[in-house]
């Protein structure tokens, strides 16, 4: 009795600190649960099944999971959504270099920056004057640069923390306002982004109508070059890690296969043109050379067969992701001649066009995510990196660029792992608000995610059973990312 | 020998930083600069590609409150994130100090389960969850937009995190003393929570005034709409009078970057505490 009865108080005390909550949790997180997993199974549409129309609400088993994968809109949907993914390395390495920036030592010596700091207030009131007494030419200009003035200014005073705030707004602020904000922006007639563009599309039709259309299939060239160059330093890479030890026989070959995406992207888009096979033989010539060739060596020590794929993972897709945009851009450069030629080149319709959506919205979302949670946390971990670590590589002679690769980055390696998960997790969910505030998931679909197809089955079609399906293949999805993330991520980070 | 380079690469790299960062930080806000020039203008400029008004139109301002019932929305969107931050903060710390200060069998299999959700999409409860709040009569009302919110892991886990910083020799030293545990979580360990509960507080207001989809599904009659919801209808009902969106954008963000650059601090360390230990 004496034992038991401090237990039972012990769990008494716990449980009325956690009541609140615990109610909460369990009415509207575990309940819900529960009762979706039931609804995915059911045909529960409230077209059918309301107060006037009683008709049962019936178990179907697995035929709404059946319909959705029989239904092409699902599948051009999750295609969009893992589209837009696409932007995530990118995203990532945009937070680092920003954070790598913003940890630099800004602390110029004082007589140097007080002459800097009255220069650029001189400049900034001169301007400022000009601006307001309709000083009337060239006022972007002006404007630009008395921004810029002031900016300069407040960060010589204020250091990192005014260039982290500015980096920082477009993510904290980041919601309907913003997305109609950008909406606005992207308007082919009245926006700033084509306003902006039109005066460069124009040179660039001036120049090239001037140009021999020879010019089209050599700029082509040079953008499968620039991202082959891309590839060959990351292909050296994993071959350097797996001499290294630092890469299992499992990671290599899933890394490799990786990598040959932007070969397999490239054929579909381009349906054979030369500028594909030049892609992809380059792709696999230096998988050949860089990789397969080292492969063939024992490693410097043996490792488990699935080490090192999250280490190695990140640079990968940031280096197919450039390969594809330079691939793209090559694509556009080998057809420029020919629409210079017609004299009706103008910028894109961005929102309003099947094609130029997607890419509009992930413009705006690298925008918002580059100073995100993500940079916060790689200056964190930038910091916590012991300096040592720095003096040592230095003594060894090592430039700014091994200092990176063989310190910084495998220290941030835990922060990264952390990181790429949540953004892969959040990825999946996302769009729906940009989908809803910015194209209504339209042109075509262009822009709709699977959060968004979920708005739209439950709550403007009303088949909750249906809504419900799809959400649970989208949790399944999130659950199997979160297993592969930890399965091949832990291990780097307990190093 | 070596020290000297290095010194001398300081100094000029200091400036040169600077350079790069403010062209950077100048691109950033470029929309912002758009957005809040562009709130000033009159309709006759809204096309026009010079972003500075050639005058600059104050009464805009003035005029979103008379075409919407702006200040309405703004008053909406305070009322929920308002008392959304209250109860979660409340919650959270009450199921933190459990999880974090009490020994209590099964203690941490709850919060196993409670971490688990960490990771559960919103979308998976929003269906039910409607349904649920059409059972209880809430669809359409405010306190249908609060009550689902008020309880989150997410706040939990980071206050658990927090007070697990805080030393066991504070409450140790004040059990000595003869302080029960409501002592104890009032008088020693909320205090010393404190750069925590900041910043829960602003992680917690600010989503739930940005937040949309809950309030899109829940919400029907206009005088209800939060801002974001009523940024949408407004943008539908006057697409062509973008410099009175623009305005109203321009009000509805200030007070988050205003919010931001008080509280920049609590919310960095809040953001590492989340982060890097989750």
């Amino acid at each position: 009795m004496r034992i038991k009865h401090p237990t039972f108080r012990r769990l008494v005390t716990g449980l009325s600190f956690l009541g609140p909550s615990i109610i909460g949790f369990m009415a509207f997180t575990m309940i819900p649960l529960v009762l979706s997993f039931i609804l995915a199974f059911t045909n529960w549409d409230v077209r059918r099944h309301n107060m006037f129309r009683t008709e049962q609400i019936e178990f179907i088993g697995w035929d709404n999971f059946e319909r959705m994968f029989s239904h092409p809109a699902f599948w051009q949907y999750l295609s969009n959504t893992l589209f837009f993914m696409l932007g995530i390395p990118v995203a990532i390495i945009g937070s680092l270099v920003a954070a790598l920036l913003l940890t630099k030592e800004l602390n110029g010596p004082s007589g140097l920056r007080r002459i800097h700091f009255i220069a650029m207030g001189v400049l900034m009131i001169s301007l400022a004057v000009l601006l307001f007494t309709g000083f009337d030419f060239g006022n972007m200009l002006l404007l630009i640069v008395l921004l810029f003035a002031g900016i300069l200014l407040a960060g010589l005073v204020g250091k990192a923390t005014v260039y982290r705030t500015m980096f920082y707004a477009p993510h904290f602020t980041a919601g309907v306002a913003t997305f109609l904000l950008w909406k606005k922006m992207y308007n082919p007639h009245t926006g700033p982004v084509n306003a902006a563009l039109r005066p460069v599309v124009s040179t660039i039709q001036d120049v090239f109508q001037t140009l021999p259309p020879a010019i089209g299939p050599i700029l082509g060239v040079l953008g499968v070059a620039l991202g082959l160059t891309l590839m060959a330093f990351l292909f050296r890479r994993i071959g350097q890690a797996w001499t290294d030890g630092d890469l299992g026989r499992g990671a290599l070959i899933g890394l490799s296969f990786i990598s040959l995406l932007p070969a397999y992207l490239g054929w579909r888009w381009m349906e054979g043109s030369w500028l594909v096979i030049l892609v992809l033989l380059g792709n696999l010539g230096l998988l050949l050379f860089f990789v397969v060739r080292r492969s063939l060596q024992p490693p410097f020590r043996q490792v488990a067969p699935s080490v090192g794929f999250a280490n190695l993972v990140l640079p990968l897709t940031g280096g197919i992701v450039g390969q594809l945009i330079f691939i793209g851009l090559a694509m556009v450069a080998v057809q420029l001649p020919a629409m210079a030629a017609t004299g009706e080149m103008a910028p894109p319709d961005w929102l309003a066009n099947f094609y130029w959506a997607k890419p509009a919205i992930m413009i705006m979302a690298f925008w918002a995510a580059v100073g995100s949670n993500n940079m916060i946390l790689y200056i964190a971990g930038i910091t916590n990196i012991p300096q040592e670590l720095y003096e040592a590589s230095e003594i060894d002679g090592a430039n700014a660029w091994q200092k990176f690769w063989n310190v910084t980055w495998p220290q941030l390696a835990p922060v990264t792992f952390f990181i790429v998960v949540m953004s892969v997790i959040h990825g999946l969910q996302g769009g729906f608000e940009m989908a809803r505030a910015m194209t209504q998931g339209g042109p075509a679909g262009a822009t709709t995610t699977l959060s968004y197809f979920v708005f739209i089955e439950g709550f403007e079609s009303g088949r909750l059973g249906y809504a419900s399906a799809v959400v649970w293949a989208l949790f399944a999805m999130v659950m199997f990312v979160t297993l592969l993330n930890f399965k091949f991520g832990n291990r780097h980070v307990n190093d | 020998m070596s020290a000297k380079p290095t010194l001398s690469t300081t100094r000029k790299s200091g400036m040169r930083y600077h350079i790069l960062l403010a062209t950077l930080g100048l691109i950033m806000i470029l929309p912002f600069v758009w957005m809040v020039l562009t709130g000033l203008k009159p309709l006759s400029e809204v096309a026009s590609e010079d972003w500075i008004p050639t005058v600059f139109r104050w009464e805009n301002y003035q005029e979103v409150f008379s075409v919407i019932p702006f200040a309405r929305f703004y008053w909406n969107s305070l009322f929920v994130a308002a008392w959304v931050t209250f109860l979660q903060v409340i919650t959270s710390s009450l199921a933190a100090f459990s999880f974090s200060r009490l020994q209590w069998p099964g203690r941490d299999k709850v919060f196993l389960l409670y971490l688990s959700t960490l990771m559960l999409p919103g979308l998976v409860v929003v269906i039910t969850n409607y349904q649920i709040m059409i059972q209880l009569g809430l669809v359409d009302t405010l306190t249908g937009l609060i009550l689902p919110s008020a309880f989150t892991a997410f706040g939990t886990f980071l206050l658990r995190q927090f007070m697990l910083s805080i030393p066991a020799s504070f409450d140790e030293a004040a059990e000595m003393d003869g302080a029960s545990k409501w002592r104890i979580y009032i008088d020693v360990i909320l205090p010393l929570s404190r750069p925590g509960l900041i910043a829960l507080t602003i992680f917690t207001f600010i989503g739930n005034y940005q937040s949309f989809f809950w309030p899109l599904v829940m919400l029907r009659d206009q005088e209800k709409y939060t801002l974001p919801v009523g940024l949408l209808f407004f943008d539908s009902e006057v697409g062509q009078s973008t410099h009175l969106l623009m305005a109203a954008v321009t009000m509805s963000v200030l007070p988050m970057i205003i919010l931001f650059m008080f509280m920049q601090k609590f919310l960095i360390s809040g953001i590492q505490l989340g982060g890097v230990k989750g």
